[in-house]
């Protein structure tokens, strides 16, 4: 069983819960009716089960006549499909307040991505390309020290998370927060990237379409304003 | 009509699904039988660290990081040798299973009729496994349950690293 994969989650699901109590508190979410928490779950399971699905079919095999290989998680999950998946599902959950929910959503998504990300530790996964910068990491027994990307990007996206929690009581401009959170979500997957070891070289395309798409928004937003 | 629609899409999916045959394994030579010195003077011979890929055709993870481990075999077969230990099978349906999918991949694949090979390497009965070995033969790690692309790409690396 993959219980550090789960651990994993399971600490990114509960970062997400924190900041949206927090918000809540704060008041934040008082102008959306939508169960928040229930979005949130929702957008990440259908998201992971579509990417899952996705991956699969990529990879050549049937999920129909492979039914045990959906929760398989580890044997991969597709970026794209499971983020434009998550997405479409806060869309038609959120029906008429889509961008109030949205926005309502941006700190939680981040604090979730970042405890996802945090959740390496449990994994032992934290580990990316050979390095020799003062903070370098080496795996146990190993003499290579290696950037520890994963952190990176946990530390990126917990500390935007209450910087964008900050910035968003300020500028009540609908649709900014949701925006600015894709974008920092995106970016940060995209600056990070370089420093992760992997076949494919990973889904930049995803995340600098993700990019696009947050400035436009973030521009839209802003004007409407 | 919009109400039937995913009826009618699991029913294509069924259909497509159940229009599959068995891998024709036909001229394809038996796996040959390696010991735990044959592995390792067939590893030493090779001077490259190699990935020890432990599978099964009855083990439904290993169906799931066949993919991976085929892509990962082609692009690092220069640096690193990819061999697949298959474990507690028969002959005819761990070829069907390299036919399914492994085909073509730069896997040498042998024959572990009772797992011994792998108990002596330090495995253990469950599949997958993944053994990372230098190039002297000497165990370097072993991952336990499926592999995903990040690890296996790091620890690649640190074989690669390690015997440079």
């Amino acid at each position: 069983m993959e219980f550090t994969l789960l651990f994993a989650a399971a600490i990114g699901v509960g970062s997400g819960a924190i900041a949206l109590r927090w918000e809540a508190a704060r008041g934040n979410a008082a102008d959306c009716a939508a169960d928040l928490w229930d979005v949130l779950i929702s957008g990440l399971v259908v998201g992971l089960f579509v990417g899952r699905l996705a991956a699969m079919v990529g990879a050549g095999i049937n999920p129909l006549t492979s039914l045990g290989d959906i929760l398989i998680i580890r044997g991969g999950v597709a970026t794209g499909p499971a983020t434009v998946a998550g997405l479409s599902t806060v869309a038609v959950l959120a029906r008429g307040e889509i961008v109030a929910v949205a926005d309502a959503l941006a700190v939680a998504a981040l604090a979730t991505l970042g405890g996802w990300h945090l959740g390496c530790l449990a994994r032992d996964a934290c580990l990316g390309t050979p390095t020799d910068v003062p903070w370098a990491m080496a795996q146990a027994g190993s003499q290579v020290g290696r950037h520890p990307v994963e952190l990176y990007a946990a530390a990126l996206f917990l500390v935007a998370a209450p910087v964008l929690a900050l910035y968003r009581k300020r500028h009540i401009a609908t649709g900014v927060a949701a925006s600015t959170a894709l974008l920092i979500a995106a970016g940060g997957r995209l600056v990070t990237e370089p420093y992760r070891l992997s076949l494919s070289g990973g889904p930049v395309w995803w995340y600098g379409l993700g990019v696009v798409v947050a400035l436009v928004g973030v521009v839209m937003a802003s004007r409407r304003a | 009509m919009t109400r039937l629609l995913p009826l009618l899409v699991v029913a294509a999916l069924l259909i497509v699904s159940c229009g599959g045959t068995s891998p024709d394994i036909a001229g394809i030579p038996d796996l040959p039988e390696a010991t735990t010195a044959d592995l390792v003077a067939s590893i030493e011979a090779g001077q490259l660290p190699a990935v020890v890929n432990v599978w099964a055709s009855w083990c439904g993870p290993c169906r799931s990081e066949a993919p991976l481990l085929s892509a990962a075999a082609g692009e690092f077969a220069d640096r690193v040798t990819f061999i697949g230990l298959n474990v507690r099978d028969s002959q005819n349906r761990a070829k069907g299973f390299i036919v399914e999918f492994l085909d073509d991949a730069p896997i040498e694949h042998v024959f572990d009729r009772d797992g011994s090979t792998v108990a002596d390497l330090g495995g253990t009965s469950g599949v997958p496994l993944t053994i990372f070995m230098n190039a002297d033969g000497t165990v370097s790690k072993i991952h336990f349950g499926v592999i995903d692309e990040r690890t296996l790409a790091l620890e690649v690396d640190e074989l690669v690293q390690a015997g440079a």
